[in-house]
């Protein structure tokens, strides 16, 4: 490292202090990242190595007639036949440089293999997440705070909510909205009213498990002393759901919803699988059915990275949602 | 259907072949406008026609067809299956003048006819197979040929479009069109699950779409959609036993699988009588008259003779389970197989069958491992029973499972390791310059051996099932039953 020397800081080597607290938690963070996705790459290397199979099988496809000497050459080609300590090497110094190397299977660069589904995932991923969340929001602020039919019976549509197979409420969608109604198509992923369903199938879970958390943080929060208060101020049952607990009924929800969102953001094998969409998940799955090793890689990379992303965003909300946590004692 | 099946499906509309086969095995002129074996059927001499353009503009000859062949044989290329379909006499390719080409062979070659009209030699311009060859199966902007589609657009996992060749004026003979295609183009979607894939086909979404077994019944009621199926030519669905080591390479023991087996009962139990239960390695529907209808209810369902036959191959005892043990072993047979493989409700009948053979005594191992283990698998011969099927508009394709010579090769074809000189002889003697009576009779004493030795328990022929709009009119087939877009169209 040379010396910083930061504008305004006439004391070398202290530049962090210059920088300003979220700033500083950043550079934190993605110090973390690079150890993050070091543990990730070596582990998942590691893996694929212990798995029984072989690539070259892999590169060649099913059904194949092909004599030694061209196996021979593949191995060659593909350096399969370098000791393992040489293999990680070299593929660390590869991913240095973002090359993330060619698909046995498909023979086109991961990146490309990639990057044709990380939008369709993305994609879903925010819809869900949207879509569950406001859902939860809207359940939890209707029902905390008061016991009545009203809440026993959303409880219990919580709980069938967050049983009920994403499988089969795909299908049950499908049969509804699609076949039967023809509101929105069976498949594939041109256009928004193709996310409709297959959101609304990771939502609905999603927002089960999310309107718990959320109520028994307003419940919690609606007995503290401040609620009273406000309420002798002649707020509005609602109003004080609304402007006072919910600020401290959010802390879990949104650690909750992160981790559930860095869920999606690894693709959803099943959606995918029930609504023919593109996604990381199919991908990554058939990758490692195949040992497909360069793809596999580069899916739990972006994977953890995107962990990485939605934990760092989380802990800005954080800071955003508790004032207690902000202005130069940021958790890093 | 394997993998490779479905990609001949979706290929077709780009690649012409030089010759077209129809649905009932006849061939009909296509790039080459005739074509001449030599007497003694080592040369296969084509003529081509003079007026085609490939899509990229590069104009079509003896050099272009020359250049696929060469590209296909060539080791850099990992072509697997193509490459198996020029035999293992193949010479080369020569350009006799611009529009004759010729093939030459060591010696005669008759399946090669056959081999040129699938879409895996089908013609690509000699300018992609040069652009980047390790990128070829990767479809996309790289497959260019002639034929009266373009690929237009793709998305990986989900769907491919393509849209008409408004230029192609060279279609197959005999289907009733050679000018442009109907249909402005069409896409292709792939649903892998079952039941989006048929709701989306009785909704009125998709105008054809595969359909599975248990949804034939629905398809059959729909007033709005016309069932069509075609058994496929080639190899049934079949398990191959591999004779290579113990248990199985004792024949007593082969035998008393197959008489332990109840093929019909189960087919139809497990089909509700759609699928036709095989008596034979080779499909029906395979041209020629090659199959060999004298198997029909010929072996099975003889648990009392299973039972004596393993006495005599010294199984005596039996274990606790009730399986049968020989110096205290117990007699298993490991069955290997891809999860993803087993659709076609592939696992019941694979559980019904290692119901039927306890039975017996013989303990049926299902054992379910990833595609990179399946072929290593393989490769070191660790299994004892292996299933497959394998679409082929011709009875060259019991070479590749039962020729000495296919074990020179690496693949799943070879799995039962069959290495026997006589079987070699009548596989090389059809496969030579002998009349087409003669060839089937070989074929014909092929399927018989392969059942009088137990190599192969037959299980059911296999159904290429689609289920079409009737607003679909003038879709072909080919000789697998896969649908040809060419004279389709939509009113």
């Amino acid at each position: 490292m040379g010396r910083v020397v930061a504008e305004g800081s006439s004391r070398p080597g202290r530049a962090s202090q210059a920088l300003g607290p979220v700033a500083r938690f950043l550079l934190g963070r993605a110090a973390q990242a690079v150890v993050v996705l070091w543990g990730a790459a070596t582990l998942s290397f590691a893996a694929l190595h212990l798995l029984p199979g072989d690539p070259v099988s892999t590169l060649l496809g099913p059904m194949v007639t092909v004599t030694p000497q061209v196996r021979a050459r593949i191995v060659a080609d593909y350096q399969l036949d370098r000791p393992l300590a040489v293999q990680y090497a070299g593929y660390l110094r590869r991913l240095f440089t973002g090359d993330l190397g060619t698909s046995y299977q498909q023979q086109l660069p991961v990146r490309a293999v990639i990057g044709q589904q990380l939008g369709a995932t993305v994609q879903l991923a925010l819809a869900a997440a949207l879509l569950g969340g406001a859902l939860a929001l809207a359940a939890a602020l209707l029902t905390s705070g008061h016991d009545g039919p009203v809440r026993r019976l959303v409880e219990s549509a919580e709980l069938l909510a967050v049983s009920t197979p994403t499988f089969w409420l795909g299908i049950l969608l499908l049969t509804l909205f699609s076949f039967h109604w023809k509101l929105f198509p069976v498949a594939g992923a041109d256009g928004p009213a193709a996310l409709v369903l297959p959101a609304a199938t990771l939502a609905v879970p999603m927002a089960g498990l999310l309107s718990q958390v959320l109520r028994s943080g307003l419940d919690a929060a609606l007995e503290e002393p401040f609620v009273l208060a406000a309420r002798a101020r002649g707020l509005g049952g609602f109003a004080v759901r609304a402007r006072h607990a919910l600020r401290h009924a959010l802390i879990p929800a949104i650690t909750l919803g992160g981790w559930l969102f860095g869920g999606l953001l690894g693709g959803t094998v099943l959606v995918e699988t029930v609504f023919a969409r593109p996604g990381l998940g199919r991908i990554a799955v058939t990758a490692i059915d195949a040992k497909d090793m360069p793809v596999v890689l580069g899916v739990v990379l972006l994977s953890a990275a995107g962990f990485v992303v939605v934990n760092t965003a989380v802990d800005l909300l954080y800071a955003a949602v508790d004032p207690r946590l902000r202005a130069g004692s940021v958790r890093s | 259907m394997s993998p490779a099946d479905v990609t001949a499906v979706i290929q077709r509309g780009v690649y012409d072949s030089l010759v077209y086969q129809d649905s009932s095995g006849a061939f009909h002129p296509w790039l080459a406008t005739s074509w001449k074996v030599s007497k003694d059927g080592k040369t296969y001499t084509f003529q081509l026609r003079h007026d085609v353009k490939f899509t990229d503009g590069t104009a079509f000859d003896a050099q272009a067809v020359k250049a696929n062949f060469d590209s296909i044989n060539a080791p850099a290329t990992k072509s697997e299956y193509a490459s198996a379909l020029f035999g293992q006499y193949y010479q080369g390719t020569k350009v006799d003048d611009a529009y004759t080409v010729e093939v030459d062979f060591s010696r005669a070659f008759t399946p090669f006819l056959q081999a040129v009209s699938t879409t895996y030699l089908g013609i690509a311009s000699p300018a992609s197979l040069t652009h980047d060859a390790s990128h070829l199966c990767a479809g996309g902007s790289y497959s260019v040929g002639s034929g009266p589609f373009v690929e237009s657009a793709r998305v990986p996992g989900q769907s491919v479009s393509f849209t008409r060749n408004p230029a192609y004026k060279w279609g197959p003979q005999g289907v009733g069109n050679s000018g442009p295609a109907y249909l402005s183009g069409y896409t292709i979607d792939f649903l892998p699950d079952d039941s989006t894939r048929v709701g989306s086909l009785t909704s009125g979404q998709v105008d054809a779409a595969t359909v599975p077994v248990t949804a034939v019944k629905t398809v059959k009621a729909d007033t709005q959609l016309t069932y069509v199926a075609h058994q496929s030519p080639g190899i049934v669905y079949s398990l191959q036993l591999n004779q290579a080591h113990a248990p199985l390479n004792d024949e007593r023991v082969r035998q008393a699988v197959l008489d332990a087996a109840d093929v019909p009962t189960l087919i139809k139990s497990v089909y509700f009588g759609l699928y036709q239960p095989a008596w034979s390695v080779l499909s029906p529907s395979t041209p020629g008259g090659t199959y060999d209808s004298t198997l029909a209810n010929s072996w099975g369902n003889d648990p009392a003779k299973a039972i004596e036959l393993l006495e005599q191959a010294s199984y005596t005892g039996v274990d606790a389970q009730g399986y049968r043990t020989k110096d205290g072993k117990r007699l298993t047979l490991r069955w290997i197989y891809i999860a993803e493989s087993q659709s076609d409700q592939r696992d019941t009948l694979g559980q019904a069958l290692v119901a039927q053979f306890k039975k017996v005594g013989i303990d049926l191992e299902r054992d379910t491992v990833a595609e990179g283990a399946y072929f290593t698998d393989i490769e070191k011969s660790d299994y004892d029973v292996l299933d497959l099927s394998w679409a082929r508009g011709d009875a060259d394709i019991l070479r590749g499972f039962y020729h000495s010579a296919s074990a020179a090769v690496q693949g799943s074809e070879d799995a039962s390791n069959t290495r026997d000189p006589q079987v070699d002889a009548w596989l090389d003697d059809a496969d030579g310059n002998v009349s087409p009576a003669q060839s089937a009779a070989d074929y014909r004493d092929v399927q018989n051996w392969t059942i009088q030795h137990a190599v192969v328990l037959p299980l059911y022929v296999t159904e290429y099932q689609l289920g079409v709009s009737t607003k679909v009119h003038g879709l072909r087939y080919d000789v697998s039953g896969g649908p040809e877009f060419y004279t389709a169209w939509v009113a």
